[in-house]
């Protein structure tokens, strides 16, 4: 059987499907104004016998496909375990979330926390910093892992922080060293949240963010645990949901 | 969520059904016309048996809708808890009903926030501030609390020019008692698997029996429980078997912030217990009888109220303790209103509580009346019930 799930998320919608265990589609897309559209399109000529449905727009599909559904939090840990059979931690820093979440031995979900409804600290939050200091997201990350010393940026507010940073550049703050900043900062809101509910072990990472290696870097050192991520980490809660369609 | 079959009698079979406030607010005005005097109230300390025993009814002042809170921004801070910024734009704007009737106000200082925002609303009610005792345990917490309640019993019947006996304040003790074992009785019924009352139907008892006298009460509860009597003979109950029972403790809740009911009812769960002064903390105990101190009785019944003013607030574990093992729930959601510190704060005590003691699931939503965050909630409240 062909189990299939999509993941509409803030930023990008992803479709994944599985068959006998092994992932054989993977695929992801910009989220538009219509998400219902842009999911639709992804979906495309894929091919399979049932589909769950997670992410903010979860509940759209839901009302076109009469799909189950099921929460961003529950697809981030069952799809975890996809990629890392033991895995305890997760961290998702996707395009307006933060997740952290913690499973018991069996893969239960132990315990989670989400940042509040702003997107702080998000993956929204790290594209709008690049472009204010006039970095694509690759520049931004290498100039972070590049600079000697960091600036520090008081806030991980979108709206606050591109004003700090219209500051600190105004005041001939190294453009790398600015960089290196930011990043700290998402990566300490993250601890703030990972800190609640990880146990000890390797670190599950996962969302667009996890693609950033000066966020990952920077999560390893500070909260002294290894990090993992796995080859594509954007897929991980679509195939999460796939594997709840079981 | 709905009950498993259609048409089902309302528990308050009237015209109001679903609209508390105004059921609230016709009998407010119907004793007003008959001459009694309305006292404003703003939170579960307010001692109900003195305000009746002066000849007063009192009323529930508005508190809980985000539309006067643009307007309290004006002059309040906007990161202060909207339970506070909605009290004071409903007066300024004049938009509260029961405000309206009101010929005086009962104020507590359970907060910061609202002690202040009680300093700005002063001049359009005589008012009376009474100062709670925070350390609810310390021996002279209970006299320094009744001698408050005295005041309060001389500011009324000053403003009033009416006297109240203690024999007043002890028959309304126990008329209060009476009350609350009925609503308890009604309770029962809630703690059913499944339940044969919805949240709905339990807030707007809550809400009418805080304002309406026993003796008034007596033939809607007679109603009451020929309804509820019927609905277990006839096998009618709310929800499923299956559906995950939630209790929410907290701040309170009501308006807009019921929003958190619905996501959780919308999610597959059933909201059972509402441990707030907005449901059920208010009967969930009787005040004793017969002491010959009926203000001492009073004042010990509500400085037991275990608001997180109070510290330490072991008694909220203790009575939350009660709750759980009555209501049998699968899951607790606290509701945390946006810059309630003291709930925020204590909410920790209460996940370990929970957790270790009960090993239940635990999820904090801090929130406003706004609806901006109901998406943020639903994934949260979504994950809460599919970890059960």
């Amino acid at each position: 059987m062909r189990i299939a799930g999509i993941d509409i998320g803030s930023r990008t919608v992803k479709l994944a499907v599985l068959e006998d265990g092994q992932l054989i589609l993977s695929r992801n897309t910009m989220t538009s104004y219509n998400p219902l559209a842009t999911a639709q399109e992804l979906m495309g000529d894929a091919v399979f016998d049932v589909i769950t449905a997670t992410g903010y727009g979860r509940h759209l599909i839901k009302g076109h496909l009469d799909c189950p559904v099921i929460s961003e939090i529950t697809a981030f840990a069952r799809g975890a375990r996809f990629f890392s059979s033991d895995c305890r931690s997760i961290l998702d820093i996707g395009g307006q979330d933060t997740k952290a979440i913690s499973l018991d031995q069996e893969g239960n979900l132990r315990k989670f926390e989400m940042n509040d409804k702003c997107a702080a600290g998000t993956g929204r939050f790290l594209e709008v910093m690049a472009t204010a200091l006039g970095f694509t997201i690759e520049e931004f990350s290498k100039a972070g892992l590049s600079a000697g010393k960091a600036v520090k940026i008081n806030s991980t507010c979108t709206v606050f922080a591109e004003s700090e940073v219209v500051s600190l550049t105004a005041q001939g703050a190294a453009r790398d060293e600015v960089a290196l900043g930011i990043h700290k900062a998402i990566v300490s809101r993250s601890i703030g949240l990972l800190k609640k509910v990880a146990v000890p072990g390797e670190i599950f990472f996962a969302g667009g963010v996890a693609y950033n290696d000066c966020v990952r870097v920077l999560l390893e050192k500070e909260m002294g645990q290894p990090v993992f991520v796995p080859s594509d980490p954007q897929i991980v809660g679509a195939v999460g949901a796939a594997l709840s369609s079981l | 969520m709905t009950f498993n079959v259609s048409d089902v009698k309302p528990l308050i079979n009237d015209e109001f059904t679903g609209e508390p406030t105004k059921r609230a607010l016709q009998y407010i005005s119907n004793q007003r016309a008959s001459g009694m005097p309305v006292v404003g109230l703003y939170c579960g300390y307010a001692p109900l048996e003195v305000i009746r025993a002066v000849g007063a009814v009192p009323a529930i002042l508005c508190a809980f809708a985000d539309k006067p809170i643009p307007a309290a921004e004006e002059v309040l801070p906007a990161n202060l808890c909207p339970l506070i910024k909605s009290s004071y734009g409903y007066i300024i704007t004049d938009t509260c009903p029961f405000f309206g009737l009101s010929d005086a106000v009962v104020a507590e200082t359970t907060c910061d926030g609202k002690k202040k925002m009680f300093e700005l609303i002063s001049s359009h009610r005589p008012m009376f501030v009474m100062d709670l005792p925070q350390l609810p345990d310390e021996a002279e917490a209970r006299s320094n609390w009744a001698t408050m309640i005295s005041k309060l019993k001389g500011f009324l019947e000053n403003t009033f020019g009416t006297s109240g006996t203690s024999e007043g304040i002890e028959a309304e003790i126990q008329a209060t008692n009476i009350k609350n074992r009925l609503i308890r009785r009604v309770y029962e019924y809630a703690e059913k698997k499944p339940p044969l009352l919805s949240w709905q139907e339990l807030y707007e008892l809550s809400y009418l029996a805080q304002v309406a006298t026993t003796e008034h009460l007596l033939p809607i509860f007679k109603e009451i429980f020929e309804t509820i009597e019927e609905r277990d003979d006839k096998g009618i109950y709310y929800g499923s078997p299956s559906s995950p029972r939630v209790l929410v403790t907290g701040c309170p809740v009501g308006g807009d912030s019921t929003k958190v009911y619905r996501i959780i009812e919308e999610a597959g769960g059933i909201v059972v217990a509402m441990d707030a002064c907005s449901g059920m903390k208010p009967f969930l105990s009787d005040i004793e009888e017969k002491t010959g101190d009926p203000i001492g009785a009073v004042a010990q019944h509500y400085l037991e109220i275990p608001c997180s003013c109070m510290t330490p607030n072991t008694r909220r574990l203790t009575e939350l303790d009660k709750v759980i093992d009555r209501f049998q729930p699968d899951a607790i959601v606290e509701v945390v209103l946006h810059a309630c510190h003291s709930y925020n704060i204590e909410a920790y005590k209460i996940m370990t509580h929970v957790k270790e003691k009960h090993n239940l699931p635990y999820l904090k939503i801090v929130t406003d009346y706004s609806e901006g965050d109901v998406e943020q909630i639903r994934t949260r409240v979504e994950a809460l019930l599919e970890s059960i």
